[in-house]
Formats: structure tokens, C-alpha cells, sequence
């Protein structure tokens, strides 16, 4: 389990909210061309396989945290010197 | 959105929304499609018989026996979505027993990218021309219609019939021999 805890998956609020626009966007355009190519051809498998390729574009494109969904890091305070007080009660924790 | 996880979910369900549409759109797209086209059909021999029918009640039945000439483009009947055709051969006749006789003699099952080009000579019928009675015997009025299940990819499975049907008569008399 290590390995997969490993493997950097986190992207930032800002990058979420642009991955979801842009896997929806991939896939209803990949939609689109594909009914109208599909119904050139006649051939609903067409459109079908389209939209595949579609839903893989998008997973390529939103599932690993690209460098472009991690440039809003938040802020964080800096956490704050607990050790003076707690010095004296050490293991109650 | 926040894990990994859930961005595959998110993906998936929006393609398989997505697919959903598609189909329906496909659907909507063939709803308007006029699926009937004309059929020339005869018959060629045709013959009566009166035999037990072991396969009801071992009375003494009429069994009718005919082979026909079909000619039929189906050709353009295909579109995306439509997966495959069942032709089905009917005959219809009225007799003193019944209002309406329907008697299927021959069917057959076109795949999509197949030959829809039919023109058969001399064909055996496929099922048994049973009457339920003695209604076969001379009987100047038997009616073929060629009709067609519509199979589509996603939507309404239609029941067309061809145009263009073709009567004939049995003889009056009964043949004995084997046919």
C-alpha cells in the first residue's frame, strides 16, 4: 500500500474545478463530432467509439496531477510552537 | 474531485451519460423513417393434402403445400440504426371455422452488412401449412404478405408489412401422392 500512498495524486481547488470544466468539455465535443461522423457513415459504432476515445483523451488529460492543476497551492499558516506548554505533560499524548 | 478515485467516477459517469444521450438521439433521429418497401411474390405449386396432424389432434387435417418466387430490395431499409431485419412470409385466408387465419411459412434473418437483395425461385416453405380443420381443400382466396421485425440498435421494434401481396387458390381436389 505504500507504493500507491506514494504516488502523488493531489491537485489544488483551483485545479479541480478546471480539470472538471475540461473533461467535460473533451467528451461532449468528442460526443458531438462522433454522432454527426456516425450518422454520415451510418454506423452508430462509429459514434460509440468516438466517444472512447473521448473518455480516454479525458482521462489522460485530468487523472495525473499536471503541474497546471497545482498552481493555487493554499496558503497554510505556519503551524504554531506548541512545545514550550506541552513540554512538562510529554507521553500523555 | 479530490482524489483520484472520484475523478475516475466523475469521468466514467458523465461518458456513460453521455452514451445515454447518443443512443436516444439515434433513436430520435429514425423515428420518422417510412420502413415499407414493395415485394413481388407468386406462388408456383401449390397443393393440398389431408393427413393426420399427429402434431394436435390426430384428426384429419388440410395441410397445404406451395413453393413461391420472392423478389424483394431491402437494401435501403438499413440505417445506423437498424441491426437486422426478420422477414417473415404470412397467409391469410378466412374459412368457415375461423374469422382470420395466419399461417407463417417462411421467415428469414438479415444482419446488417448482408445481402438485402432478395430474389428466390422455387422456394420451399419453411413451416407447415396446417389448416385446423378442412378449410385448405378449394379454397379461392389465399392471401401472401411478406412482412418485416425491425431491429434496432435503440428504440421502437416496428412491424411492417410489405406492399404488394399476392392471392391464389388451392385445387379442389385433394392429391394423394407424396410431394
Amino acid at each position: 500500500m505504500d507504493i500507491f500512498t506514494s504516488i502523488p495524486t493531489h491537485i489544488d481547488y483551483v485545479g479541480q474545478a478546471k480539470a472538471e470544466k475540461l473533461y467535460r468539455a473533451i467528451i461532449t465535443l468528442f460526443s458531438i463530432v462522433g454522432f454527426i461522423w456516425g450518422y454520415i457513415v451510418q454506423q452508430f459504432s462509429q459514434s460509440v467509439y468516438i466517444l472512447g476515445a473521448g473518455f480516454i483523451l479525458a482521462a489522460i488529460l485530468t487523472l495525473p496531477p499536471w503541474p497546471m492543476y497545482r498552481r493555487n497551492p493554499l496558503n497554510w499558516q505556519n503551524p504554531r510552537n506548541t512545545d514550550e506548554k506541552s513540554s512538562g505533560k510529554k507521553g500523555k499524548k | 474531485m479530490y482524489s483520484v478515485l472520484t475523478r475516475v467516477n466523475a469521468i466514467l459517469t458523465y461518458t456513460l451519460s453521455v452514451l445515454a444521450c447518443l443512443t436516444f438521439l439515434c433513436f430520435l433521429s429514425t423515428l420518422t423513417v417510412d420502413y415499407r418497401t414493395t415485394a413481388q411474390m407468386n406462388t408456383v405449386k401449390v397443393v393440398v393434402k389431408n393427413v393426420p396432424d399427429y402434431g394436435a389432434s390426430r384428426e384429419r387435417n388440410d395441410l397445404g403445400y406451395l413453393t413461391f418466387d420472392l423478389k424483394t430490395d431491402l437494401s435501403n431499409l438499413f440505417n445506423w440504426n437498424v441491426k437486422q431485419l426478420f422477414l417473415y412470409l404470412t397467409a391469410e385466408y378466412v374459412t368457415p371455422n375461423n374469422e382470420l387465419n395466419q399461417v407463417v411459412l417462411w421467415d428469414k434473418i438479415i444482419l446488417r452488412g448482408e445481402n438485402a437483395v432478395l430474389d428466390f425461385k422455387n422456394m420451399n416453405t419453411k413451416y407447415y401449412f396446417w389448416d385446423d380443420g378442412n378449410g385448405l381443400k378449394g379454397h379461392n382466396n389465399v392471401t401472401l404478405t411478406l412482412s418485416w421485425n425491425i431491429i434496432p440498435n435503440a428504440g421502437l421494434l416496428p412491424n411492417i408489412q410489405a406492399l404488394g401481396q399476392h392471392s391464389f387458390k388451392f385445387p379442389v381436389e385433394y392429391t394423394q401422392t407424396r410431394v
